[in-house]
C-alpha cells in the first residue's frame, strides 16, 4: 500500500519536475514575461518590405522617449534641461546630437547647392537667365533677413531655402546644442530625444526608461525649483502597463483565493480541501506557466493574467470530488470510480474547447489554449492520483443546510412546471432585442487601458510640440532608389495639394531625385554658358560685376554632379533609416505628420493610383487582424460544439443530448442580449468568454448526469464550481484592463445564467418522498 | 539657418538691450557689406521703419527693394518689380525672427540672452551693445555684433563681424517717426 502510494507521488512529481526542468532550459531569462501585446499578433503575409518597414517604423515608435524641460528662465531651464540629459545619459539611454548632425549635413548640402535647386527655382533660373540671378543675388543681399555674407556661400539665397525647407522634428523647435528649443508664451522649452535600446517592451527597457525619468526630474528640481519636467513615450507606457498588470494579477488573484478558502472551509469544514486544492492550483498554474514557456520561450502579461482566472476551473475537479468524498453516498476508496465518468468527459470536454483556440493562429490565444489545457489536465492529474491515496479515511463532518440547498435547488428546479419553459422564454424574450444593439470593435486601442496621467502629460507634451504622432507610413517601393525618389516627390506634391497642413517626411525631401538635380545643375549651367551676360547682369543691377566672376568660379570648383546617396549617409546615417534594400530594389519609408491626429483615409486617398506607393496604417491592419481571428474562432465554436454534441449523441441518445445542450445555448443568448444591452463591444476576447461559457455549462449537465441527477454532492459541486468560477472570472470585470473587463463581464453573465439554468438539462421529474 | 537673420534681429537690439518698450523709430541707412575677396564695398542706401506691430525696410538704390513685416504679415517687393507675399507657415524662420524680433521691441532681452552674452555698456547717447555669441552653430560664423545708439532705444551704428572675414556696416540717420 505504501508502495503504492509512493509510486503516484512520484510519478505526479516527475511529471510536473520534468516539465518544468524542461521549461526553465527554454526560459528566455532576460525577458520571461513579456508585455508587448502586439507580439501576440499572427505574423502577416506581407513582402519583406513591408514587414521590415512596419517593424522599423514600429521600433523608431516603441524605442523613442521625449522629455521636455520648460521654465520662464531660458539660462536656469537650459541648465535643468542639461542636468536631465547627463541624469538619464547616466540612467543607460541613448540621445542623438541634432546640433553635430544638423552641421554635418550642412556641409554635404553646401558643396553639392548648385545640384540642389527646386523644380521652381531651375524653372525660374533657366528662364530668367542672367537677370534673374542677378535680380536674386540683390535681395539676398538687401533683405534684412539675409545673412551678411550669404553671396560667398550661398548666391541668392537658394540653399538658404532648401535648409529651411527641410523636415523639422517639431514645428517651431530648432536645434539648439543636443536639444530642440522652443520659446512660446515666455516660457522657454528645451526638447531632448532619448532612445532605449533593446526591447523597449521588456521590464528592463521600460524599467530603465522610467528609472532614468525619475533620476532626470529630480536632477531637473535639485537644478531649477521653478522648471518643469514632463515625459512621454511607449516605454513609459509599457512599464505603466506592466506594473498595472502585476498589481492586478497580485490582488486578483489574493481575493479569488482568499474567497474560494473562505467558500471551502465554511461547505467542508476541514483542513484537507485547502490543502489539496492548494496543490492542485500550484501544480495546475505551474504546469500551465511551464507549458506555454516551453513552448514559446516566454510568457506574455496577457496570458498570465488570463491564467488567474485558471483558479475557477482547476478547482471544479477538486470540488466533484471532495463533494463526493464528504457528502455523497460513495465509500471513501470508492469516491474516485464514482466520479470518473463526469471528470473524465468534463475534462476531455474542457480541454478540446480550449484547444480549439489554439486553431485561431492568433498567438495570444494559442498561448492561453496551451496555459488552460495544460493547468486543466494538471488539475485532473492530481485529483486522479493524489486525492484517492490521501482522502482515505471516512469524513466526519456532517450535512448541514448550506451542503443540501443545492440540490432541494436542482430538485425544485426540476419539478415539471410551466415555468421551466415561462423563464426561459422570458430571458430570451429581452435578451433578443440586445442581440440587434451588438456591435463588434477589434480596434487594439480599446484594449488596453492607458493611465489618465501618462495621457494627460503625452497630449500636454504633442500639444507643445505641435506634432502628433502619423496614423501610418507610406512605403514607395522601385526597381532603385532613383525611381523611388521620384515617385516619392510624386506623392509628396499629391499630399501637398491634398494636405496643405502637412508636413511630408521622407528622403527625397533630404536627397532630391537624380533627374531633379540635373535639371537644377543644367539651370546654372546655363547661366553660366555666358560669363559675360552675367557680369552685365550684375552691372545692371548696380552690383559689381565681379560678382559675376565670383559666382563662376565657385561654379567651376563645385563637383557639378548630383548628391549621391552614398554622400549623403556618410555624413547623415540617420537617413538611411529610410532605406529598405529588398531582393527586388529598394523601398522607402515616408511618412506625414500633422499639427493635429491626421485622417488615414485621406493620406490613402494620397497614395491612390501611385505605381509602387501604398499607405500602411499599422493599427487597421491589428484590426483586421482581431477581425479575422474574431470570426475565426467565432466559426470554433459552432464547429467544436457541433463535436461536442456528437459525443453527448454517442453517449446519452439523441433526445438527452439535446436537452443537456439547451441550457449553454440559452445562456450565450442571455449573454449576448446582456452585453447589447450594456454596450459592451464584441471582441475577440469575449468570443473567448463565450467560449468558456459553453463549456463550463456543458460540465454542469456533465455533472448532473453522470454522478446522479437527483444527488447532493454533483448539486454541490455543480453550485461551488459556479460560486469560485463566479469568483475568480466575475473578478476580471473589474479590470482597468478594458479586454479582461469585458472578458469578465461577459463570463459573469454568462457563467451565472448557466448555473441556473443547469436544472433544465435534466428531464422533468417529481422528487419520490 | 535661422542664424542666417540675425541682421534683422539685431535692428532691434537698441531697445532691447536698454530693456524699454521701444517707441516707433524711423531712420535712412547707408549699409556697407565687405565681402571676403572683394575689394569693392557693396554699399546701398535706404529707409527703415519701426514701430510695436512692424518693420519697414527699404533699398533706395543701387536698385529698390521692400521688405516689410506687419502683424505676422511679411511681404517683398523685388528689384524687377514683382511683388510678393512671404507665409510664415512655409517659411518657418519667419515666425521666430518675428517673435525674436516684436520681444526685442517690448524690451525682453532673453531671446538674445539665448544665443548671445550681452554686454550693455552705457555712453553719453544710450548705450553701446556687444553680442557674442554662445558656443554653438552662431558661434562658428558670427564673431561679434555691436549696436552703438544715438539715443535709448534708437540704433546709430550696427556693425556684425563674420568668421569668413565678412563686415557688414549700416550707419543709421533718424528722420521723423512717420505715422
Amino acid at each position: 500500500m505504501i508502495w503504492r502510494k509512493a509510486a503516484r507521488w512520484l510519478v505526479w512529481a516527475i511529471s510536473l519536475g520534468l516539465l518544468c526542468g524542461f521549461a526553465w532550459s527554454r526560459l528566455d531569462l532576460s525577458q520571461p514575461i513579456n508585455t508587448n501585446v502586439l507580439t501576440l499578433l499572427p505574423a502577416q503575409n506581407d513582402s519583406a518590405a513591408l514587414t521590415r518597414a512596419t517593424e522599423r517604423t514600429r521600433n523608431a515608435f516603441v524605442h523613442e522617449l521625449l522629455a521636455l524641460v520648460s521654465g520662464t528662465n531660458a539660462a536656469d531651464t537650459r541648465a535643468a534641461a542639461q542636468a536631465a540629459r547627463r541624469a538619464m545619459l547616466a540612467a543607460g539611454l541613448q540621445a542623438e546630437n541634432l546640433g553635430q548632425t544638423f552641421e554635418q549635413a550642412q556641409r554635404v548640402f553646401q558643396r553639392h547647392h548648385f545640384a540642389l535647386l527646386d523644380p521652381a527655382q531651375a524653372r525660374h533660373l533657366r528662364r530668367g537667365g542672367a537677370k534673374a540671378l542677378a535680380t536674386d543675388v540683390a535681395v539676398s543681399l538687401a533683405s534684412p533677413a539675409g545673412m551678411v555674407s550669404a553671396f560667398g556661400s550661398d548666391p541668392g539665397g537658394y540653399l538658404t531655402q532648401f535648409l529651411a525647407a527641410l523636415p523639422r522634428p517639431y514645428p517651431d523647435f530648432l536645434p539648439n546644442g543636443p536639444f530642440l528649443s522652443a520659446t512660446r508664451d515666455g516660457r522657454h522649452y528645451f526638447l531632448l530625444r532619448l532612445e532605449v535600446r533593446g526591447a523597449a517592451f521588456a521590464k528592463q527597457g521600460s524599467a530603465l526608461a522610467a528609472a532614468a525619468v525619475t533620476q532626470a526630474r529630480e536632477a531637473v528640481q535639485q537644478t531649477c525649483a521653478d522648471c518643469r519636467f514632463e515625459a512621454t513615450g511607449a516605454p513609459l507606457f509599457a512599464d505603466a502597463a506592466r506594473r498595472e498588470a502585476k498589481s492586478e494579477t497580485i490582488w486578483l488573484t489574493v481575493i479569488s483565493t482568499l474567497l474560494i478558502m473562505a467558500l471551502i472551509a465554511f461547505v467542508y469544514r476541514s483542513l484537507a480541501p485547502h490543502v489539496l486544492a492548494g496543490l492542485q492550483l500550484v501544480a495546475s498554474v505551474a504546469a500551465a506557466a511551464a507549458a506555454v514557456i516551453a513552448i514559446f520561450g516566454s510568457i506574455n502579461i496577457l496570458t498570465l493574467v488570463f491564467g488567474t482566472t485558471l483558479l475557477g476551473i482547476a478547482i471544479d475537479y477538486a470540488f466533484l470530488y471532495f463533494a463526493e468524498y464528504w457528502f455523497g453516498s460513495s465509500p471513501p476508496a470508492a469516491v474516485m470510480e464514482k466520479i470518473r465518468g463526469g471528470l473524465g468527459i468534463a475534462l476531455a470536454a474542457g480541454a478540446l474547447a480550449f484547444a480549439f483556440l489554439a486553431g485561431t493562429g492568433f498567438p495570444a490565444l494559442m498561448q492561453i489554449a496551451v496555459f488552460s489545457v495544460a493547468g486543466l489536465l494538471e488539475a485532473g492529474l492530481v485529483v486522479a492520483l493524489i486525492f484517492p491515496i490521501t482522502l482515505t479515511r471516512q469524513p466526519t463532518v456532517a450535512a448541514h443546510p448550506a451542503v443540501n440547498w443545492p440540490r432541494s435547488f436542482i430538485a425544485r428546479a426540476c419539478r415539471p412546471s410551466r415555468w421551466r419553459y415561462i423563464i426561459p422564454a422570458v430571458l430570451l424574450a429581452v435578451a433578443i432585442p440586445g442581440w440587434f444593439f451588438l456591435h463588434a470593435s477589434d480596434d487594439v486601442r480599446e484594449l488596453q487601458h492607458f493611465p489618465p496621467q501618462l495621457m494627460h502629460t503625452d497630449q500636454h507634451i504633442r500639444t507643445i510640440l505641435g506634432r502628433f504622432p502619423p496614423p501610418g507610413f507610406f512605403l514607395i517601393e522601385a526597381p532603385d532608389l532613383n525611381q523611388a525618389l521620384a515617385r516619392e516627390e510624386i506623392l509628396f506634391a499629391h499630399v501637398a495639394q491634398q494636405l496643405p497642413q502637412a508636413n511630408a517626411v521622407g528622403l527625397s525631401r533630404f536627397l532630391p531625385s537624380t533627374s531633379r538635380q540635373q535639371a537644377s545643375l543644367a539651370a546654372w549651367r546655363s547661366i553660366f554658358a555666358s560669363p559675360a551676360k552675367l557680369r552685365t547682369a550684375f552691372a545692371q543691377m548696380g552690383l559689381p560685376p565681379a560678382l559675376g566672376d565670383h559666382l563662376e568660379a565657385a561654379w567651376q570648383a563645385a563637383p557639378r554632379e548630383p548628391l549621391t546617396a552614398q554622400e549623403l549617409f556618410a555624413a547623415v546615417p540617420d537617413l538611411n533609416k529610410f532605406v529598405i534594400r529588398t531582393d527586388h530594389g529598394v523601398a522607402l519609408l515616408a511618412t506625414v505628420f500633422g499639427q493635429s491626429n491626421l485622417n488615414a483615409a485621406a493620406l490613402r486617398q494620397a497614395a491612390t493610383g501611385l505605381a509602387g506607393v501604398q499607405f500602411v496604417d499599422p493599427l487597421a491592419r491589428i484590426a483586421d487582424t482581431f477581425e479575422r481571428i474574431r470570426v475565426r474562432a467565432t466559426w470554433l465554436v459552432v464547429v467544436g460544439y457541433l463535436l461536442i454534441s456528437g459525443i453527448l449523441v454517442w453517449r446519452y441518445g439523441r433526445r438527452e443530448a439535446l436537452r443537456m445542450l439547451w441550457p449553454p445555448l440559452l445562456a450565450l443568448g442571455v449573454t449576448l442580449g446582456a452585453l447589447g444591452w450594456i454596450g459592451v463591444p464584441l471582441n475577440v476576447f469575449v468570443v473567448v468568454a463565450l467560449i468558456l461559457i459553453l463549456g463550463l455549462g456543458r460540465d454542469y449537465a456533465v455533472f448532473l448526469r453522470e454522478v446522479g441527477a437527483r444527488q447532493r454532492s454533483p448539486a454541490l459541486a455543480v453550485t461551488l464550481s459556479a460560486m469560485t468560477t463566479l469568483l475568480s472570472f466575475g473578478l476580471l470585470s473589474l479590470s482597468q484592463i478594458p479586454a479582461l473587463s469585458a472578458f469578465g463581464l461577459a463570463t459573469l453573465i454568462g457563467i451565472l445564467a448557466s448555473y441556473l439554468s443547469a436544472p433544465l438539462s435534466l428531464p422533468p421529474e417529481r422528487e419520490k418522498p | 539657418m535661422k542664424y542666417a537673420r540675425l541682421v534683422f534681429i539685431v535692428l532691434s537690439l537698441g531697445t532691447a538691450a536698454a530693456a524699454a518698450p521701444a517707441a516707433n523709430f524711423a531712420a535712412t541707412f547707408v549699409q556697407t557689406r565687405t565681402l571676403p575677396g572683394f575689394d569693392t564695398p557693396i554699399v546701398s542706401h535706404g529707409l527703415m521703419r519701426v514701430d510695436p506691430h512692424g518693420f519697414y525696410w527699404e533699398i533706395k538704390s543701387p536698385y529698390h527693394y521692400v521688405f516689410a513685416m506687419h502683424d505676422g504679415h511679411v511681404h517683398e517687393e523685388l528689384p524687377d518689380g514683382t511683388k510678393r507675399q512671404l507665409d510664415p507657415d512655409q517659411k518657418p524662420w519667419l515666425a521666430a525672427v518675428e517673435h525674436i524680433f516684436v520681444s526685442a521691441l517690448s524690451g525682453d532681452r532673453s531671446q538674445l540672452q539665448r544665443y548671445f552674452n550681452v554686454k550693455a555698456e552705457p555712453i553719453n547717447t544710450g548705450t553701446h551693445v556687444t553680442l557674442t555669441p554662445k558656443p554653438g552653430a552662431l558661434a562658428k560664423v558670427i564673431e561679434r555684433i555691436e549696436v552703438t545708439e544715438s539715443a535709448p532705444g534708437h540704433p546709430e551704428r550696427l556693425q556684425i563681424r563674420e568668421k569668413s572675414g565678412a563686415r557688414m556696416d549700416i550707419r543709421f540717420t533718424p528722420v521723423a517717426a512717420q505715422p
